[in-house]
């Protein structure tokens, strides 16, 4: 079947099975590697991307359901000039990246959290992350890297 | 020690950009076009001898391109380090539930479904062994036709016994006042990297050689079994590592078979062949922690003299060695923790089961015996009525000290300054105190309990007396005054790749970004050991330190050339050489000036560890160079109505030497003490009569982010005089004591001791299980593929 939706801010249309998940469309049939498959049962968060800027996991969605819709995945978290924006910058700056399997994950979850609450606790940014499992990590420099791109939005306002 | 630049100071990982953006690419990110897709037959049964396995209906399915089984390998595949007892692809026996039978590689995912459901497959079961204890009874079943390849080895199940042997312990026990004798068990544990096991294997034209991708731990392990099994020259196989998604120890033996099989097949079609596991393939068919029994008898005076420790551990290697003989030997010698003794004898055995199979993971045998240890010696603390962390420092391994071993300790040893510092950021004392007056005796029903609980760790530094322990880099300067720097050693999230561009940094007073890492790759870098055993920072830094070195004094010899002075006459200043008339050149002009001379612009640098040797006969030696030392402190909350544990403070102080990279070292820490918050609470791996029960993230918990609490990490700088700018290694010491200090705390809130890991809601509510033996043989061996 014929899927049109809007892809990282630009209009895609793909033909593909009906039976697929999101995830199948986005790295079988648009090459968009960057989203992950870590368990393939909603679990571990590793295919993180945008549903109309809501995190879902990606396995779970079926491709058509997209249909109309605004899907963002970690190719479409970019500077104006390409390169990482303030919060990709801060994983790196804090020492948030070890394997980085989870990597595209935590940050469409971070994104999303930091869309909505502008002042997230740290609390509240590990409830937003509750959903992507690390196994490196331990989190902490991710929460980090979080909180203070949330300071720095603010402050730029 | 001297003003550094780059050493110690916050860096930018290597590889950090691409994986933030999402463009690295993982083994299962690779598009070539032509790819078969490939998965192995498993076996749905944990012992059973093979009849016959017969592929030909499978090769029938349109789309199935080939078949293979181990009659496809050389000497039927054999491989294993260091016991030869496993098979690319199994023979004779299937010795665990997930053993791979036969291999199919086919145009499509559907076409490759059908060949596997087709191999026709006749097994003749057999009755198993799931207990390691029972299994080194006599008349028990024997795992496997031939389990062992050494003559040397003990026969039946008995894979191994090691021994450790400082005076006669039982007469020192007999004679000690105060004594202890328990028993604690710890269970196997996934590593659950997020990225599940790939390979992708490319044949050459003419199909006479291999190029395979794939996220194992050791690449050149990786290519010398493709080599052994496939007959091929070592020069017509390379082995390339991209970004590995996480490993912890666990991307080794079953990755080795995994490489065999996608290489065997891509030599056979001449196509590209991609095997990606699922998670419940991951799960079902990889090696995982081993599982242990430990019998612990302790003695001291009643002044809280340690004397003497008796340890008698039952290790369960399952159904293959794989690298388990040389875990155990590690868990024999740390088994009786970092103190001294008058008296101590160790006794590990490793045993075949049929249960999965066991290898390394993080921590390699140490962790295991640390959750028992630990344990032990702070219910003797609290037995005597002594303060846990007092009892601790009293006994503790010191500066000139002689360990149980028969090793003289040098300076480097700063475990009682770990258990200061650990003391004094978590205001243990107060703490402990306070909650010592505020909860009664008795508990209150449902009333939620605080405790306070600490462990220490020693952690002998990378192989040990168990092999050749070396380490080899090359760096070269490019066309354009860039540099290429190269490690055997591999990076699979680590950050190793970033500390030895620092290192190289450094020595050289280069900035970072001129310096380019690259992957490990057996075309380019060289055989370095197997990047296990928290080896990379000392063993890789140095070999990094020795490269740079030698290309610095070349640089220095062009300098001198072009100033017209001595060698010893310049002086090095950011990028520039300075001559003795203060004239600077910058590093640019002098690399051209070292052109024109014709001298050749690259080093290779390798490090030997220093010597070490151990009696395995008589129990004693230097199995060891140097260890990491630490101690943390957990802080939890008990809910005693439902047993549930929070942990809500942590604190750690280690004795990493140097601190190389900030970022990485507090990054290992917390990760660390993750995963020992995980083993200590919820991860379970249950072997129910060989079928292991859960086989995802919806059974298998692993820590979330609210799981863990904010940790403060704090490193004891002590420069270790072999270690590249007086660094230690840190990947595995920050997982190893957090179990057993979560699990005194847990003794702290509840006046519980939980003996067997993980203490989950039941244990800590009840003391015991609630699920009975054998009540689930389901094993969900519906291996799916992945992206299906």
């Amino acid at each position: 079947m014929k899927i049109e939706f809007t892809l990282n801010g630009s209009p895609a249309m793909v033909e593909a099975p009906a039976g697929i998940s999101l995830l199948t469309l986005l790295r079988e049939y648009l090459n968009l590697t960057g989203t992950k498959e870590g368990c393939a049962i909603g679990e571990c968060g590793a295919c993180t991307v945008l549903l109309d800027d809501r995190p879902v996991n990606a396995c779970l969605v079926l491709a058509p359901q997209v249909g109309g819709r605004k899907v963002i995945t970690i190719e479409g978290v970019r500077a104006p000039d390409g390169g990482p924006n303030d919060l990709q910058q801060a994983f790196i700056d804090y020492g948030a990246v070890q394997c980085g399997f989870c990597i595209p994950g935590m940050v469409l979850s971070g994104e999303a959290l930091l869309a909505a609450n502008h002042r997230p606790s740290r609390k509240e940014i590990r409830t937003a992350l509750a959903g992507n499992l690390c196994r490196c990590t331990g989190y902490q420099q991710i929460v980090d890297a979080i909180q203070t791109t949330a300071l720095r939005r603010r402050e730029k306002g | 020690m001297p003003e550094t630049k780059f050493v110690g100071k916050p860096a930018t990982r290597v590889d950090a950009l691409e994986k933030v953006l999402g463009t690295a690419r993982y083994v299962d990110d690779y598009r070539l076009p032509g790819t078969l897709v490939a998965r192995a037959l498993r076996s749905t049964v944990p012992h059973a001898r093979i009849r016959s396995i017969d592929p030909t209906p499978a090769l029938k399915i349109p789309g199935v391109l080939a078949v293979i089984t181990s009659e496809a390998f050389v000497n039927h595949g054999r491989f294993g380090y260091p016991v030869q007892d496993m098979f690319m692809l199994a023979y004779e026996r299937v010795r665990y539930a997930g053993d791979a039978l036969a291999a199919v590689a086919a145009e499509t995912e559907e076409a490759l479904r059908l060949g596997l459901a087709a191999i026709r497959l006749e097994l003749e079961e057999l009755p198993g062994v799931f207990d390691p204890r029972a299994a080194l009874e006599p008349g028990s079943p024997s795992v496997g036709e031939r389990p062992w390849d050494s003559p040397d080895l003990p026969r039946g199940n008995l894979l191994n016994h090691y021994v450790v042997r400082k005076g006669e312990a039982e007469g020192v026990l007999a004679d000690c006042e105060v004594r202890l004798d328990e028993e604690y068990s710890t269970m196997h544990q996934e590593h659950a990297y997020l990225e599940t096991e790939g390979a992708l294997a490319v044949p050459w034209p003419g199909k006479n050689g291999v190029t395979v991708y794939a996220n194992c731990q050791s690449p050149f392990l990786a290519r010398g079994n493709i080599v052994q099994t496939l007959g091929l020259l070592q020069e017509n196989v390379r082995v390339i590592q991209p970004p590995v998604g996480g490993a912890f120890g666990g991307k080794d033996d079953l990755m080795y078979q995994t490489v065999g099989q996608v290489a065997k097949l891509a030599l056979l079609t001449g196509r590209p062949v991609k095997m990606s596991f699922s998670r419940e393939e991951s799960i079902i068919a990889s090696y995982k922690r081993d599982a242990m029994q430990m019998h612990i008898q302790l003695g001291c005076d009643p002044d809280g003299t340690l004397r003497a420790s008796r340890i008698h551990a039952v290790v369960d290697s399952g159904a293959y060695a794989a690298i388990t003989p040389f875990t155990a030997w590690r868990s024999s010698i740390h088994a009786m923790g970092p103190y001294r003794y008058e008296a101590c004898h160790v006794d590990v055995d490793v045993a075949y089961t049929n249960n999965g199979y066991s290898g390394a993971f993080r921590g390699f045998g140490n962790t295991e015996v640390c959750a028992g240890i630990e344990q032990a010696v702070d219910e003797l603390a609290c037995r005597l009525g002594m303060d846990p962390i007092e009892f601790r420092l009293h006994n503790c391994l010191r500066p000139g000290d002689a360990t149980p071993h028969g090793q003289v300790l040098g300076e480097d040893v700063a475990l009682a300054d770990c258990l200061e510092q650990v003391r004094r950021i978590s205001d243990w004392e107060r703490k402990r105190s306070a909650i010592q007056a505020a909860q009664g005796q008795a508990i209150l029903p449902g009333e939620i309990r605080r405790g306070l609980g600490a462990a220490a760790v020693f952690h002998g530094m990378s192989l040990g007396a168990e092999g050749a322990d070396f380490a080899i880099s090359t760096l070269a300067i490019n066309a354009d005054d860039s540099l290429t720097l190269t490690s055997g050693l591999t990076d699979y999230g680590t950050g190793s790749r970033t500390v030895f561009t620092l290192i190289a940094a450094e020595t050289l007073g280069l900035q970072p970004e001129r310096i380019r890492m690259l992957r490990p790759d057996t075309d380019t870098s060289f055989d370095s050991g197997p990047t296990v055993a928290s080896r990379s920072t000392v063993m890789g830094g140095n070999a990094t330190r020795v490269a740079a070195m030698r290309l610095d004094s070349l640089l220095t010899q062009a300098a001198a050339d072009l100033f017209g002075c001595e060698r010893m006459q310049i002086v090095r200043h950011d990028e520039s050489y300075i001559s003795p008339d203060e004239e600077a050149l910058p590093f640019e002009q002098v690399v051209q000036h070292a052109r024109s001379m014709g001298l050749t612009l690259s080093a290779q640098g390798r490090w030997d560890a220093p010597e070490n040797y151990w009696s395995f006969e008589k129990g004693e030696g230097k199995p060891y160079f140097g260890y990491h030392f630490g101690a943390q402190v957990a802080e939890v909350q008990v809910d005693t109505g439902t047993g549930k544990v929070d942990v809500v403070g942590f604190w750690a102080a280690h004795d990493t030497g140097t601190v190389i990279f900030p970022q990485g070292v507090l990054g290992q820490l917390y990760g660390g003490i993750t995963q020992g918050l995980g083993y200590a609470l919820m991860e379970r791996v249950d072997y129910d009569q060989g079928f292991i029960q859960a086989t995802n993230f919806d059974e298998y918990l692993i820590p979330t982010s609210l799981d863990v609490p904010e940790i403060v990490g704090v490193f004891v700088e002590k420069p270790f005089t072999p270690g590249p700018y007086g660094a230690k290694n840190i990947g595995e010491p920050g997982m190893i004591p957090t179990a057993p200090a979560i699990l005194n705390a847990i003794f702290q809130a509840t006046g519980r001791r939980i003996r067997n890991l993980p203490a989950n809601l039941e244990r800590v509510l009840l003391g015991h299980d609630l699920r009975k033996e054998g009540s689930n043989m389901a094993c969900k061996l519906g291996l799916q593929s992945k992206g299906g």
